[in-house]
């Protein structure tokens, strides 16, 4: 059976196509339209998935949408009304975006693919995220916690999960938390606070919080209340986003919290003014996990299960899943590489699949490696043309070889290999790579690479069987940190070793390597290990401030040009930056 | 293992030279229209705040535009409009931070944000910024169009700048940093034009007149799409106040009666995918 499975119009559009109970192609369409956070109809996913599997439109079984358009209209209407007269300036807008594209997404499909309106099926936001957190990983069971800003009306939900002997799958939710009380609302109103882009500036508040005490965690819980069971709600007068688009908090949440910060104003912890925002980032972090720890023990009393599953954007908020799997008593804990909307698009697909069409599971490799492959001879073409060094090496092991020797000296890497990953995190194949051990690299990495701030962390990439001699993993950490989804500490005894990628608090967002999902990064983690006795990388996305992962060849050559990395290796070739490209310099481009 | 290098061939090479004295500033002078708004954009740039937010906005936007940019040398299979792209990509980038920096100076200097309320009119309809109204779709362009489109731009960009450097007597360190900008818009002006000579010799001043017609129509289409909106903005308003009232009471009075805490999950059974409620 082929099902093709869609997101869009919110943020991070995909398209994903399972067939026969496995996932062949899954991209996101920012790695194609190269627009970050791209929310547009995927059709260039839909194309590059269908070609991949040499299908036209028509041959598919089913389209599935990650969502059901009415019922999201019926929540933003609904919330209109509640709000009259305060929503008054927001309601045209509300109406006119959705009475545009997003309501009829079952015509839009229909007449994109040519296929009839019979063959396109709508799951539910987090029924979507609970798919791509259960049916994506291996256990059999599992307790399953989705959380994000919203859906249709579910901001958060609990249920469980069962892959039985005889191939049939149960996903059920058993109970939600609805619209506004939200999580992710919450931390996305403190992310506007702070002076951060909503949907996108979340990372820097868990980043700051470090450099923060939670000081005002008393007035955060002035606008959260617990409920029975580990829920909760908002007190809504603390908040606008229910009202209007302009402004997520109210004035009274300034009164609480003080002046907010203005996008453009720097920010520097070790000012007054910078510890009280890293502050209230620390307080509203620690509110976040203490909240997602009650959620989870309950759910892990309830259930008796011994797995969590964990979907949603709340989950990428690995500090958060580092407290869920120590204190929630959950002995493994799941995320997928994409917990976002990007992910839902493979959700519904596999949803619809094993659900509703009953198709038996088929276990398949949970790696993130879904997407278009890098083509090696396009990066050597354009070098050569521009007339770069070009350096071509006899095998794979002389490519490793001469790739640790770089890293060793202290190189910044641009490495591309295979296909590029799901979701927000560069995971070995879209990597920019660098030595682990000194702050000069972190700090350079920040200032002629990522043009970023300096509070934000860099995260390292180990072999799995060695990851627990150099970082504080709880039972099931190994596990959580496939995809980057967990914050640990690191040892004490490494933390100067590992400078560049230990946080201010002593953490750091642990990537484990498999050999057989990443051989040929494994394979080079343990060379660099061989050769400088510790097998750790620093690995951060290879894309620049404001553009997403680079995909093509082309794209990472074009990054080598534009800022300070020194070589981009694709396939056999490595490829080094003349003197004469100049770094540009920067005072940190992003807000 | 083999090394293979080979001459660097750079951008320079391929466009004539235009940064000798201030011929820049000549090359780029203010056009008709611009030149009679001059009192309005002295009087838009008069206002500190006001200066220092439209430069954040111009950051914001030259920042777009290098990416553009950057994405036309990634789809381009001419290596001399590759090389000539990221240059003009790295210049971009350049701009946006210049003008993020001298933004983020006044901003400090007069203070910070203002209360929601008391907005000052940014005036961004008079004095845009790089890429100004223009809507640039780099994948959906031709070589020749793309160029066209680029050197249009970046003409209307130069002209536009250099009637801000000439009203901006007010303050000079902003003021040096637009003729720092303009210097590189004249060599992106020029560069545009030579390479679509080069690129389409027979077809390049069609594709220039099919640019100008195409930028018109796109503001046509934004002016029409702007006064479409604020038309259904109104009859929106006018329905919310008028239709709504009761509706918002009878939705007030239901959100009365849900509880607090958690709700039982929707279960409509497996036929709900077919659903889109």
């Amino acid at each position: 059976m082929k099902i093709l499975g869609l997101s869009a119009h919110y943020h991070d559009s995909a398209a994903a196509l399972v067939i026969d109970g496995v996932p062949v192609a899954v991209v996101q369409e920012e790695r194609l339209s190269r627009k970050k956070n791209d929310a547009a109809f995927p059709l260039k996913a839909i194309e590059w998935c269908l070609e991949q599997a040499k299908l036209e439109p028509e041959e598919l079984d089913a389209v599935v949408f990650y969502e059901k358009p009415m019922l999201k209209f019926e929540r933003i209407l609904t919330s209109a009304l509640r709000a009259f007269p305060k929503s008054w300036s927001s309601f045209p807008k509300a109406m006119k975006n959705s009475l545009g594209e997003k309501l009829w997404v079952k015509g839009i499909i229909s007449s994109h693919l040519g296929i009839p309106g019979s063959k396109i099926f709508f799951t539910e936001h987090h029924q979507a995220h609970a798919a791509a957190a259960f049916l994506t990983q291996p256990a059999k069971r599992a307790a399953i916690l989705t959380a994000d800003g919203v859906g249709e009306w579910a901001t958060l939900s609990v249920g469980v999960g069962e892959k039985m002997d005889d191939g049939r799958v149960a996903i059920k939710l058993l109970r939600e938390l609805h619209f506004p009380h939200s999580l992710g609302m919450l931390y996305s109103t403190f992310t506007a606070f702070l002076g951060f882009e909503v949907n996108e500036g979340e990372y820097k508040v868990m980043g700051l919080a470090s450099y923060g005490k939670p000081e005002y965690v008393d007035q955060v819980r002035q606008v959260i209340s617990p409920e029975k069971n580990g829920a909760f709600s908002l007190h809504l007068d603390f908040f606008d986003f229910h009202t209007t688009a302009k402004r997520s908090y109210s004035e009274k949440f300034v009164q609480l919290f003080g002046k907010p910060r203005a996008p453009h104003e720097p920010l520097d912890p070790t000012t007054p003014e910078g510890a009280r925002y890293a502050n209230v980032a620390a307080s509203v972090q620690r509110v976040l996990e203490d909240t997602l720890v009650e959620i989870t023990k309950s759910l892990h009393e309830e259930t008796g299960e011994s797995v969590l599953c964990f979907g949603g954007g709340v989950a990428l908020n690995g500090v958060a899943n580092g407290r869920i799997l120590r204190e929630s008593g959950f002995s493994e804990m799941y995320v997928p590489c994409s917990p976002g909307d990007a992910g839902c698009a493979l959700g519904a697909a596999l949803y619809a699949d094993r659900i509703f069409f009953k198709n038996p599971h088929v276990d398949f490799p949970d790696h993130p490696y879904w997407g278009p492959s890098v083509d090696p001879e396009e990066l050597a073409a354009v070098a050569s043309e521009d007339g770069l060094p070009i350096e071509t090496v006899a095998s794979d092991d002389a490519l490793l070889d001469r790739t640790v020797d770089l890293l060793a000296s202290d190189k910044i890497v641009g490495w591309m290999d295979g296909p590029c990953e799901l979701g927000p995190r560069a995971l070995g194949n879209r990597s920019i790579l660098a030595a682990p051990h000194t702050v000069a690299m972190k700090d350079r990495l920040n200032k002629e690479i990522k043009y970023r701030e300096e509070f934000r962390p860099f995260a390292p990439a180990v072999p799995i069987e060695v990851a627990g001699e150099y970082f504080e993993l709880p039972p099931g950490g190994a596990r959580l940190g496939a995809f980057m989804s967990g914050v640990f500490p690191v040892k004490p005894e490494w933390r100067d070793k590992l400078a560049a990628i230990t946080h201010v608090d002593g953490t750091a967002r642990v990537q484990t390597v498999e050999r057989d999902k990443a051989p040929k990064f494994y394979a080079l983690l343990e060379k660099y290990g061989k050769k400088t006795g510790i097998p750790i990388l620093l690995n951060t996305s290879f894309n620049l401030a404001g553009e997403p992962i680079v995909t093509r060849a082309v794209e990472g050559y074009s990054t080598l040009r534009r800022c300070g990395i020194d070589v981009v290796i694709a396939g056999r070739y490595i490829v080094s930056k003349k003197p004469s490209h100049a770094v540009m310099p920067t005072d940190g481009g992003t807000s | 293992m083999t090394v293979e290098t080979t001459p660097s061939r750079e951008p320079q090479d391929a466009h004539k030279p235009v940064r000798s004295g201030d011929a820049h500033l000549r090359i780029v002078g203010a056009a008709g229209l611009d030149r009679i708004l001059r009192p309005l954009h002295r009087w838009v740039w008069s206002d500190a705040r006001r200066r220092g937010e439209k430069l954040l906005k111009f950051a914001q936007t030259e920042a777009d535009g290098g990416r553009d940019i950057a994405r036309a040398a990634e789809r381009t299979h001419d290596a001399l409009l590759r090389r000539l792209y990221l240059r003009h990509a790295l210049d971009e980038q350049r701009h946006a931070n210049l003008f993020r920096t001298r933004g983020r100076a006044i901003l400090r200097e007069v203070g910070q944000k203002r209360e929601d309320g008391d907005a000052t009119f940014d005036g961004n309809f008079f004095s845009p910024g790089e890429r100004g109204l223009d809507d640039l779709q780099v994948d959906e362009e031709s070589e020749g169009s793309l160029l066209a489109f680029l050197h249009l731009s970046e003409k209307a960009a130069a002209r536009r700048f250099a009637v801000y450097q000439e009203v901006l007597e007010v303050d000079p360190v902003t003021r040096d940093v637009f003729v720092d900008v303009l210097k590189d818009e004249a060599f992106h002006m020029n560069y545009t034009l030579s390479q679509l000579k080069r690129v389409e010799p027979k077809k390049a001043g069609w594709r220039l007149w099919w640019a100008r017609l195409t930028r018109l129509w796109k503001g046509y289409l934004r002016i029409a799409s702007a006064i479409a909106n604020v038309m259904g903005g109104i009859v929106l308003a006018v329905q919310y106040f008028v239709i709504l009232p009761i509706f918002a009471l009878m939705a007030k009075r239901s959100a009365k009666k849900e509880l607090p805490g958690w709700a039982p999950a929707r279960d409509g059974g497996e036929r709900s995918l077919r659903s889109q409620y």
